[in-house]
């Protein structure tokens, strides 16, 4: 099952813990199969979008507060730090960088894990999410923005001195 | 740092850092148990195949009515569907190789052993086709062998039988995915790929002088 794990790791990021990914992405393998007369175009975005709505209708279930209100396009600019980056995002700690992509709301969570993570182009993200290009490409950008954001606060926590 | 430098920084920290999840081997191995009956891989393998293939083709029959016109009735129409069929559903998933080597001393005798025939093999990796096995299929009403090369990441299924009457070459893509159908020396071949339709020319070229 080639495309197994990017449904599982996409399902993983989404539900945040093994057991409900495991339960979705079965759940979203028997559905393709049943359904895969209605296969358009290629199959690793087709059945990675089967995976993302049904953790979508899991999260609604589950953790409606994630989805409540969560209008993520919409939602104020974060303003750009006044002081130069001072992060050093390729040093940046493992734990830290799995924490704060965890806590990102879910549209910008999952655009970031099927660019980033799985590699996928622009329109395959667009096709999944059910977002315009356009929309995918700003959503990336802001959750980058709002990661970095998150980072900051998390090593400002930890360390009081790195940033003040 | 521009917000530019930042967010390249970020996108390359994700792509080294953020954890990966795999799907553990446990998950595979319940989703293929749970399965409905029909479809469970009980061998005969083929008998899977078949009831797949039944209510796709149904679906897919309508759908490419147009596709086939060109085509030689019958025969050819249900040899492309379940081969197109057949096709996505290994990538999907199920299984896409049954005999995993790029020998084609190994490969050859294990079709041979399973096939009322026995179709020629050969590796073509010295020219970038790598061959990476053979699985059985069922197409056209008969248990088929399928020889499976990979080019990058791609993969290229060549469905081969004893060709009985010519038929002309016939390409055309759906969905993403270009099919062949030609024959060489008496073999019939249906090619499968969703690489680029110049390589797959390619392709066909090279297994055409091979035989």
């Amino acid at each position: 099952m080639p495309h197994l794990d990017a449904a599982y790791n996409l399902a993983r990021w989404l539900t945040r813990n093994d057991h409900d990914a495991r339960d979705v992405v079965q759940e979203a393998a028997l559905r393709a199969y049943r359904f895969l007369d209605g296969l358009r175009g290629e199959p690793k975005p087709w059945f990675l979008a089967l995976v993302r709505n049904a953790c979508m209708s899991w999260l609604k279930a589950n953790r409606p507060a994630e989805l409540a209100g969560a209008d993520a396009d919409a939602a104020p600019e974060p303003a750009d730090p006044e002081t130069p980056e001072t992060l050093a995002f390729r040093a940046l700690d493992r734990r830290m960088l799995n924490e704060a992509l965890a806590a990102l709301p879910a549209p910008f969570r999952e655009a970031l894990v099927l660019r980033e993570l799985e590699d996928l182009a622009y329109k395959d993200v667009a096709r999944i999410t059910g977002a315009p290009i356009g929309t995918v490409m700003s959503r990336l950008s802001r959750a980058r923005r709002l990661l970095a954001d998150s980072l900051r606060a998390i090593a400002r926590a930890s360390d009081p001195k790195v940033h003040e | 740092m521009t917000r530019d430098e930042m967010e390249r920084e970020l996108s390359a920290a994700l792509r080294a850092k953020a954890d990966v999840h795999r799907a553990p081997e446990s998950l595979r191995a319940d989703i293929l148990a749970a399965l409905p009956e029909d479809e469970a891989a009980a061998p005969p393998r083929w008998r899977f195949w078949l009831a797949q293939g039944t209510a796709l083709a149904s679906v897919a029959l309508l759908t490419w009515a147009v596709t086939f016109a060109v085509l030689r009735p019958n025969e050819d129409e249900r040899h492309a569907e379940d081969v197109l069929a057949a096709h996505v559903r290994a990538t999907l998933g199920k299984h896409l190789i049954d005999v995993a080597s790029s020998d084609q001393h190994t490969v050859k005798p294990w079709l041979s052993a399973r096939l009322p025939y026995s179709p020629p093999v050969e590796d073509l990796s010295a020219q970038g086709y790598e061959l990476a096995g053979a699985r059985l299929d069922r197409a056209g009403g008969r248990p088929i062998a399928v020889l499976v090369y990979k080019r990058r990441l791609h993969v290229i299924d060549a469905y081969v039988w004893p060709a009985h009457e010519h038929v002309g070459r016939v390409d055309f893509s759906r969905d993403g995915f270009q099919l062949v159908r030609f024959q060489a020396d008496g073999w019939a071949y249906w090619l499968v790929s969703d690489l680029n339709r110049n390589e797959l020319d390619d392709f066909e070229r090279l297994v055409a002088q091979k035989n």
